[in-house]
């Protein structure tokens, strides 16, 4: 028993692409919603209601590129009302909001993302892919401590020289350049240095390892299997165009069929997976604990 | 195999067909198209010409010293993207290109674009960003030459990168909130970025004007002292 963010990165990031691909390339409005709604659940469910500024944002980001449309785009057919000569459509309105609700709810969905993909778990991913590129961003992301550190240094040897600010900001612009130089002269230096121990310790004669070993377990594959199969009936609701709209001139959609309810399904059973596993995963602990 | 006797043709073929080819093709492709699928057909191929990229640099023998270099470089972007309405990342990644390469450069974009987006959100965008500034670093690389001799023409140059990221990452934003490519959006998206264009493209000049020389000197030494 994992929680979801525990299980293998691939197909963690598997599902993450599987749910946020189907809704950026798509704009039937039923899906959008329940892409928006699962989003705002899911980072709440994990967050709790911490994050009120970042809230903030979305909503009001929502209530930008919502308006944002019908004051650019005058397709449509009922007009609502006329401001400076040009038309404000309903149609224009409701595909605001349509594509607000698509733009918020990806936004969400990689907030939660860049919370659960820590950069282990995407140097893992990179490492399958190239494990060069991958060499190069895990040293630099560990350069960026280092070289927070190395000023700090560099700043008090200054300091120690006589060579401070006096409430003076031209000296003051004139100190920090100098420790920006010394301190870029020294990471070149140091650069050098890493890569020439890295190679006497035989880089590059072997295969590298991982920090942390993901493994594939039997749960991981499952939600992979059940992760395709969903966004498998979905991709094809969506790709054989039983759930399409049309906003212009009039608003058109399309009653769905059998397979397009079942696509509305499907996608609403893939976004529920992770909020079903964690679910599972609290009463279970709940359940064991109350039995000690 | 095809061979190519000629090594700089080679190479330059070696980036021209991801990078330029695939990008052309594409576009026109997508005008032809549904105008609906435009953005599926632009992540496809940012994605695309990225993971040609990887491939490309994943064969190639790259010197360790090269390699840690390009790390050195991308972590001091990412360290530069702190620092409030001045972005000094397409500068350094131009500097980086001028010293070692367009290979070099466009490491250096795309990675502190991923980097960087740890620390300030990853999404869809995070492949236009990589592609946007590897390009304006391979570029760079490519007309080294000029750009080293003249200042003017790296000043030119650096305001110009600045101005293209800004219309390249405007593109992507239509594309998301429409679908399809529309010219009223997109103006409307340019005007509204002013503010971002114009920091763009004071930022590229500004650090030009001031790291180029000193931090060329740095690159050179360490090019001259350890042959990278």
């Amino acid at each position: 028993m994992r929680k979801f963010s525990e299980y293998n990165p691939i197909v963690v990031a598997v599902w993450f692409f599987s749910v946020t691909g189907v809704a950026m390339f798509c704009n039937y409005p039923i899906l959008m919603a329940i892409s928006l709604v699962g989003a705002v659940l899911f980072f709440t469910v994990r967050n709790g209601l911490s994050h009120g500024r970042e809230h903030l944002f979305f909503w009001v980001l929502f209530a930008v590129l919502a308006l944002a449309n019908p004051l650019i785009s005058h397709n449509g057919k009922t007009v609502l009302f006329v401001m400076n000569h040009n038309p404000v459509t309903l149609e224009a309105l409701l595909y605001g909001v349509n594509s607000a609700a698509m733009i918020i709810g990806v936004l969400y969905w990689f907030r939660s993302f860049t919370q659960i993909m820590t950069s282990e778990k995407l140097l893992y991913l990179t490492g399958a892919l190239s494990p060069k590129l991958s060499l190069v961003l895990s040293m630099a992301l560990r350069f960026v401590p280092l070289f927070g550190r190395q000023s700090e240094k560099i700043n008090n040897a200054q300091t120690a020289m006589g060579l401070y600010k006096d409430d003076n900001i031209i000296d003051d612009i004139k100190g920090r350049s100098r420790v920006f130089s010394v301190m870029v002269t020294w990471a070149l230096e140091n650069g050098i240095i890493t890569a020439d121990s890295m190679e006497a310790r035989g880089f590059g004669t072997g295969r590298r390892t991982q920090l942390r070993h993901f493994g594939f377990r039997a749960g991981d594959i499952v939600l992979l299997i059940v992760t395709l199969l969903l966004l498998g009936v979905t991709a094809a609701a969506v790709g054989t165009d039983s759930l399409s709209i049309d906003f212009y001139p009039e608003i058109n959609i399309k009653a769905p069929d059998i397979l397009g309810i079942s696509g509305i399904l499907s996608y609403g059973a893939l976004i529920l997976l992770p909020l079903i596993i964690e679910t599972e995963v609290r009463l279970k602990w709940k359940y064991l604990r109350s039995t000690i | 195999m095809l061979l190519i006797k000629n090594k700089s043709l080679r190479d330059f073929i070696r980036f021209a067909v991801p990078l330029i080819a695939v990008p052309v093709i594409t576009i026109a492709g997508a005008v032809a198209f549904d105008e609906k699928k435009h953005i599926i057909i632009s992540l496809a191929v940012a994605v695309s010409a990225l993971l040609l990229f990887a491939a490309g640099f994943e064969k190639k023998s790259t010197g360790t010293r090269r390699m840690v270099i390009v790390a050195v470089m991308a972590a001091l972007c990412f360290a530069g993207r702190f620092i409030p309405f001045l972005k000094p990342i397409a500068a350094l990644t131009i500097i980086t290109a001028l010293y070692l390469g367009g290979e070099a450069g466009f490491l250096v974009g795309s990675l502190t674009a991923i980097l960087s987006n740890f620390y300030f959100g990853q999404g869809p965008w995070t492949a236009f960003q990589m592609l946007a500034w590897g390009l304006i670093g391979f570029f760079a690389g490519l007309l080294a030459d000029k750009l080293l001799k003249s200042r003017a023409l790296l000043l030119i140059y650096g305001a110009a990168a600045g101005l293209a990221y800004s219309f390249i990452m405007d593109i992507w934003t239509v594309l998301w909130y429409n679908q399809g490519f529309d010219v009223k959006l997109y103006l409307a998206a340019l005007v509204t970025a002013i503010p971002y264009t114009a920091s763009y493209a004071v930022s590229n000049v500004l650090f030009l004007y001031l790291l180029a020389k000193p931090f060329g000197e740095k690159l050179q030494r360490i090019k001259v002292k350890y042959g990278v």
